[in-house]
């Protein structure tokens, strides 16, 4: 897709940005120990990209240059999979879901949060094939449901929060739902027919429109959540602050380099700005309304 | 009727035809052979091509059905979709034992849980290729520590085998049609070529059948170490050989009339001299009584009476025995001319005549063979009647033919000359004991008339002598 026609010019220059690394860690500071010649890792889960090999290492290209240390992308297939490395510190920071970071906030310091059309605020979208009959969340009732991720806020979270709203549960709601780990599996598993309706991250099915407008043009939004935080940076409390504040800075000046304009391109951004905590309050609040909806 | 037609087709079709029916024959066998061939072949191919297939399907279906996760098992059918591009699959199913839809390749007809289509159970013979419905379903049992956890079931478009089939079947049949037609007719040609001095000579020979047989021209013959020169010289020495016989038989003819000639002119003789006493009488009686007119009218009456004999026989020999070509055609007169000329053999042979002439018209038949043919059958019968037997001769015309009969009290035809006068002219023998009734079979061809015989007890012969006008709508047809 994107991939084609720019990708080996900039694959060059990422190479000869990482080649060069050692000398610019050296300008930077970030020598001498053998510690400091760990690399930094940085979990990822998929975004929207089937293959998204050229983003990652877009993202290690230039926060290595950044951060003068080699700097490594893990990717996971699941949100927990990443969330449980970076507790246990495997990972200096991950972009993760804002409710993994409520589920484990005094584990985790979020470093940044992206900004989607001038804030760092997504919603979530229920999505039906374009030919089907439904209103609301009332009619999807006995449906097949995609849900993306069970740790993603938009892909799972907020639907639940909503059928606890009207004192039902996805597993009695539903006629049977399963778990695409992707919001783009969401968006193809509707499309194709495998399931009749899907929990998705409006963010990424925007982007998706944009990108494959024919998959996306066989689903519509039945159900548009409230804004939320936007899914964060977050570092994990074990990893060494130092390089967290270079995390962070590395990513609030993104838009300021070009590799950096690349990545927020690639991904539909205008860049990274500060976020609090309290920025993800309200998906604390659907996980309680759910949590006690048993 | 139609397989005597059959039979009588000439070589030129038959052969073309039979080399058609040879090459449609053995083409229809090689076409199914190469069909058959082919079938096997893509049999194997499909069988192998399929078994790939599900080889990779499997795999990396496998963990999908081991925890029986829709989306995984999706994920993987639709990534397949693009990586197997040679196997033309118009849908996979993913079932699981309880057979029901875990994934399919379009959910939309076959959503999870829903169960598998019936078309989808491996209850077919796995190693018959059936293109007749332009798809084919491939099964694969998925199983894991020994426990069935499910099956894959592809249908497969085998339309593009069907259309290889055909084409091939086109080809064949395309390519065996032209080279029957390419055959059959070299096969005309050269059956053609063969047969051409045959053709020749049956020609010529059909010639013969007017009179005629020509020799083939010096200067048209093939070398004589060609089988149709060697051919064509031995058809001209037949035709030299049956020319020199016609010549012969002709010369023995002429003899034959010759030596008749000399018996009828004692014949003759003994006719005119018989009146010649009584004309004497008259001389005398003119001489002595002359001025008496009573006697002299008497012997002028006498006179006239015995020169009207003399004449009658005399112009009647004349006419017969001249040995001129006469076309004249037939005159009642010739046939009573005829009378006078037997009348003394019949006489001489102690036998009675009972002469009938009936001629109610001319008809256009040549007098002078009309005449040789009733005075040879007269002196045929005068020979064979025992003495004081009966020689009966009718003359009669009907519908415009000569109907003659000469009918004797002998002891019948014997059977060669029976067969001389109403056998195929190829199968005449030439008389041993005279040329009257072969010159009467010769005559009787030439102017195309039939004979009938009855008898015994006597024998009664019967021509029916056409006249020109139906001798020539006979010739047409």
């Amino acid at each position: 897709m994107m991939e084609g026609a720019h990708a080996t010019p900039t694959w060059t220059t990422r190479r000869a940005l990482m080649a060069a690394s050692p000398a610019l860690a050296l300008a930077s500071g970030w020598s001498g120990s053998a510690r400091a010649a760990r690399p930094i890792t940085l979990g990822l889960t998929p975004v929207f990209l089937d293959s998204d090999i050229v983003l990652v290492r877009q993202i290690e290209a230039y926060l290595s240059r950044r951060l003068g240390r080699t700097v490594q992308v893990v990717k996971r297939r699941t949100y927990r999979e990443i969330s449980a490395l970076l507790i246990a510190g495997q990972l200096d920071a991950a972009w993760i879901c804002g409710f993994p970071f409520v589920q484990h906030r005094e584990a985790l310091s979020l470093v940044a949060a992206p900004l989607y059309r001038g804030a760092s605020l997504y919603r979530s979208y229920v999505i039906v094939r374009r030919d089907r009959r439904a209103e609301s969340l009332a009619d999807l009732s006995g449906d097949i449901h995609a849900f993306s991720d069970p740790d993603s806020n938009s892909g799972f979270l907020v639907t639940s929060a909503a059928l606890a709203a009207r004192g039902e549960t996805a597993a009695g709601f539903f006629a049977r739902s399963f778990f695409t780990y992707g919001h783009r599996n969401v968006i193809r598993a509707v499309a194709s027919g495998l399931a009749q309706s899907g929990s998705v991250d409006g963010y990424v099915w925007d982007v998706m429109a944009e990108l494959e407008p024919a998959l996306v043009r066989a689903t519509r939004i039945l159900r548009t959540s409230e804004p939320m935080g936007f899914p964060p940076i977050a570092a994990s409390r074990q990893t060494e602050p130092s390089i967290i504040a270079a995390t962070k800075a590395a990513f609030l000046g993104m838009d300021r380099s070009t590799i950096g304009q690349e990545i927020l391109a690639t991904l539909r951004l205008d860049g990274f700005a500060p976020v609090a905590p309290s920025q993800f309050d309200s998906i604390a609040a659907l996980w309680r309304q759910v949590r006690e909806a048993g | 009727m139609s397989a005597r037609r059959r039979m009588r087709w000439p070589l030129a079709i038959k052969v073309p035809l039979l080399v058609a029916a040879l090459m449609i024959g053995v083409a229809a066998a090689i076409s199914k052979l190469v069909l058959l061939r082919i079938e096997a072949t893509q049999a194997a191919h499909f069988t192998e091509l399929g078994g790939a297939y599900l080889d990779g399907l499997s795999t990396a279906l496998q963990p999908a059905l081991i925890r029986r996760d829709p989306w995984e098992a999706f994920d993987a059918l639709d990534r397949s979709r693009t990586r197997y591009s040679g196997v033309a699959a118009l849908r996979v199913l993913v079932v699981l034992p309880d057979d029901t839809v875990l994934a399919a390749s379009d959910p939309l007809p076959h959503p999870l849980g829903s169960p598998a289509p019936p078309a989808s159970h491996p209850d077919g013979d796995p190693t018959q290729l059936d293109t007749a419905h332009g798809t084919v379903w491939i099964h694969r049992a998925m199983v894991e520590a020994g426990v069935a956890i499910g099956r894959i079931a592809a249908e497969i478009d085998v339309t593009a085998l069907a259309a290889e089939r055909r084409a091939a079947l086109a080809a064949l049949v395309g390519l065996n049609a032209a080279l029957t037609i390419l055959l059959a007719a070299l096969g005309w040609l050269l059956v053609q070529r063969m047969l051409r001095p045959v053709l020749r000579l049956s020609d010529r020979l059909a010639q013969a059948s007017e009179g005629r047989l020509d020799p083939i021209p010096e200067a048209e013959l093939p070398p004589e170490d060609t089988d149709e020169g060697r051919a064509y010289r031995r058809y001209n020495a037949a035709a030299a050989a049956i020319t020199e016989r016609e010549a012969l038989l002709k010369r023995l003819a002429e003899q034959e009339r010759r030596a008749l000639v000399g018996r009828y002119a004692s014949a003759m003789a003994h006719e005119v001299n018989n009146p010649l006493g009584g004309l004497f009488n008259a001389v005398r009686m003119i001489e002595r009584h002359g001025a008496d007119p009573v006697h002299r009218a008497r012997a002028a009456a006498l006179l006239e009476r015995g020169l009207t004999g003399i004449h009658n026989v005399v112009r009647a020999s004349l006419m017969l025995w001249r040995g001129e070509v006469d076309d004249r055609p037939l005159a009642p007169g010739d046939i009573d001319d005829l009378r006078y000329l037997i009348e003394s053999e019949a006489r001489r042979r102690d036998l009675v005549l009972a002469w009938r002439q009936d001629l109610a018209s001319t008809p256009a038949i040549p007098a002078q063979a009309v005449r040789q043919i009733a005075l040879n059958l007269l002196l045929n019968a005068c020979a064979a009647s025992p003495p004081q037997g009966t020689l009966r001769f009718h003359a009669v015309t009907e519908a415009g033919a000569l109907i003659l009969t000469v009918a004797d009290d002998g002891p019948g035809l014997p059977a060669a000359a029976e067969v001389l006068l109403t056998g195929a002219a190829a199968g005449r023998q030439l008389p041993t004991n005279g040329l009257g009734l072969w010159t009467v079979a010769r005559l009787t061809a030439e102017l195309g008339a039939t004979i009938t015989i009855a008898g015994p007890p006597g024998a009664a012969i019967t021509v029916r002598i056409p006249d020109a006008a139906e001798r020539r709508l006979a010739d047409a047809a």
